[in-house]
């Protein structure tokens, strides 16, 4: 796996052994063909030829290509007042300043907003101008984008180059997860951050990375997008999602009749375990906070990331005490 | 360099958790690969145009059956265009038929501008030419159908970007070299070797001592590229060298020079390589067939089957250029009428 975020010459990691071997565990196992789909035919694929070129008019102008001191991307603009999305290891932090060159080879630039660093998708906005940026639209549905459906992505590969344009590609969706989609649509370095499109012109996703073979290429899909948006805006950093729900404690709380938040039951072999905490104890504050709900307590946990140590304000028996618990990955066999 | 190790361990970084995040879901429903966009099942699309597209090309082998890249059947009385930098010498090879014929090649014209090289297969009659249409005023997202597989199979693609010229930046043979001469004021060491370069190819090894290259001696290391630069991708100059006291030769095929440092730690996952010469072109179609180096030289049409051009070079994992019918055509059938009606012999007085 490589990310796509480069141009410079002499850049890159010398990781070809190992990704062979990964990717075809990751990846090859589900070869099989049980579906008799239905063959395509000529008619079809002039089909998809004339949807594509409806769209390439209008798409490509939402289309930029971004330069930073470590390299060359991609990103598409999402709005009139000039939001841009791009992948998190393009800006690689917050309010970071980037050169910007539009497809007609205008030049301006952008401020990085905040990134999810475990999905790799960043937001940032573009310097403001009197007349709206062209723009495309998002899709909120990418949750039903199905393995089979024929996309378009474009992008900068190799960076920025006047007489060449952008470059597409058509292909198919080959699997979504839950923050990504792989599509057989080619990609390489200087990618990152260009928009992958659904045949409504609407961007479903963000390219991301690579493996070795040609059809293995991810992007960032527009789930991750939407759920950190508001985050984002707000140029904050999130690395908390891991690979489930962020930092893990292990423990099932409830509303005590006495509406207090209590410990309900403590997962064997979690965090919460090791550090002595028992069903019954009464959760009283995390890190100095007042714990109150569920929720609330939920949503303080998730927040930090797993290896964080967090201090818990615990009573049972009438007695306080604090213990501190570090953090673990949440065990489980699927992303969240 | 130690700017180079940060990056390097900063991509790690990346790969190590994309990993586990990816293994974690491998049991997310996925397209079967015959699905795929060159999948089994959509190809059926194109199997029409096999009498247009396959039985109009060939391929070109070594002596010993190795592929070497492919051919454009452009003369039912055997002339075929191929792309020359891949065939110095056409002594050197054969041409393989769909029918299973093989016979040796004459070499008729040689057009390094083009990096084509119009042959004509020997003894060979009664074969399918392409059938030529227009490039130029196709646009990006245009359906194109090519030939992969030495010959065998078709692939499809679109057009990827605008048709345009493709300047040139010379050869080079992937090394880097010492500043200080060698022994003395003789030798150029190696002190690098770029990834699926020529220099690597030929067998070349760090710490090997450079002592000619094209029977000139060389003591510095602006004197070998003096002699690289004078010279085009593809070309093959002979290397004598130094390695633990002992004096060897070998011969190394120069690639353009982009492409070897861009490339210079295998970071193009290009799968499969990419092509000696992949600029200098007066003119290019971009397309995004998934290719290999051996399949230039063949014919890429539209669904309706009229060949728009010749794919004359895998560039990167992206990228495949084609020449353009508009920019060679004209100029070929010159050269074959030529040599199909050489001019008489004049008597001499």
């Amino acid at each position: 796996m490589l990310s796509l975020c480069i141009s410079l010459p002499r850049r890159a990691a010398t990781i070809f052994v190992v990704l062979k071997i990964i990717a075809a565990s990751a990846l090859g196992a589900s070869g099989s063909d049980k579906s008799a789909a239905p063959k395509t035919d000529i008619a079809s694929l002039l089909q998809v030829q004339s949807d594509v070129q409806k769209l390439l008019p209008q798409v490509r102008l939402a289309l930029v290509a971004i330069q930073t001191g470590g390299g060359t991307a991609s990103g598409v603009i999402i709005s009139p007042d000039g939001l841009l999305l791009t992948a998190a290891h393009v800006p690689g932090g917050p309010g970071k300043e980037m050169r910007i060159i539009l497809e007609d080879g205008s030049v301006t630039t952008a401020k990085s907003l905040g990134l999810d660093k475990t999905t790799d998708a960043a937001l940032a906005q573009l310097k403001k101008r009197d007349k709206p940026w062209p723009f495309v639209n998002l899709s909120r549905e990418v949750i039903k984008a199905q393995p089979g459906e024929w996309c378009f992505a474009l992008g900068h590969p190799g960076g920025f180059d006047k007489s060449r344009g952008p470059v597409l590609r058509v292909g198919k969706i080959v699997k979504q997860t839950a923050n990504s989609l792989h599509t057989d649509c080619v990609l390489m370095g200087g990618d990152s951050g260009g928009p992958l499109f659904n045949f409504q012109g609407e961007v479903i996703g963000i390219h991301s990375q690579i493996w070795e073979n040609r059809d293995q290429n991810v992007h960032v899909s527009m789930a991750p997008f939407l759920r950190s948006w508001d985050a984002m805006q707000k140029s904050e950093v999130i690395k908390t999602w891991g690979i489930g729900a962020g930092g893990y404690l292990g423990v099932a709380t409830r509303m005590s009749d006495d509406a207090e938040l209590e410990v309900a039951d403590v997962i064997d072999g979690s965090p919460a375990q090791k550090a002595g905490i028992h069903a019954g104890d009464v959760i009283v504050g995390l890190n100095g906070s007042a714990m109150t709900d569920q929720p609330q307590f939920t949503a303080t946990v998730r927040a930090r990331a797993a290896g964080d140590t967090i201090m818990l304000k615990l009573r049972s028996s009438g007695k306080e005490r604090i213990v501190s618990v570090k953090l673990a990955q949440k065990p489980q066999e699927e992303g969240q | 360099m130690t700017r180079l190790k940060g990056v390097r361990k900063l991509l790690s970084a990346i790969l190590l958790f994309s990993v586990s995040f990816l293994h974690a879901e491998g049991s997310r429903p996925t397209l079967p690969p015959d699905q795929r966009t060159n999948g089994k099942h959509t190809l059926t699309a194109v199997e029409k145009l096999k009498p247009l597209t396959i039985e109009c090309s060939a391929r070109i082998e070594s002596l010993l059956g190795r592929a070497i890249c492919a051919a454009t059947i452009v003369g039912e009385d055997g002339y075929v265009l191929i792309k020359a930098s891949e065939v110095p010498d056409l002594g050197k090879v054969r041409i393989k038929f769909g029918d299973g014929r093989i016979t040796d090649l004459r070499e008729v014209h040689r057009e390094t501008r083009l990096d084509l090289v119009l042959a004509q297969a020997v003894g060979a009659n009664g074969l399918r030419a392409v059938s030529f249409g227009a490039a130029r005023s196709l646009t990006m997202g245009q359906w194109l159908c090519s030939v992969a597989e030495t010959g065998k199979e078709p692939r499809i693609g679109t057009v990827s970007a605008r048709i345009r010229r493709i300047p040139g930046t010379g050869a080079a043979l992937g090394i880097r070299m010492a500043e200080k001469s060698a022994v003395g004021d003789k030798g150029v060491r190696i002190i690098g070797i770029a990834s699926e370069s020529p220099a690597e190819a030929a067998g070349l090894q760090e710490n090997d001592v450079l002592l000619a290259i094209a029977s000139e001696f060389v003591g510095q290391f602006r004197q070998v590229h003096d002699i690289v630069n004078k010279r085009q991708p593809g070309d093959v100059i002979e290397v004598r060298y130094l390695r633990k006291d002992k004096e060897e030769t070998c011969r190394v095929r120069l690639a353009s020079r982009t492409k070897v440092l861009q490339n210079w730690e295998g970071e193009d996952f290009a799968n499969g390589g990419i092509s000696l010469r992949t600029d200098n072109f007066p003119e290019v179609l971009q397309h995004d067939i998934p290719l290999l180096p051996t399949d230039m030289g063949g014919p890429v049409a539209t669904l309706e089957g009229k060949v728009v051009g010749i794919n004359i070079a895998r560039v990167d994992r992206v990228t495949t250029f084609a020449l353009p019918v508009e920019a060679f055509w004209m100029e070929a059938q010159q050269w074959i009428q030529a040599d199909r009606h050489p001019p008489k012999a004049v008597l001499a007085q």
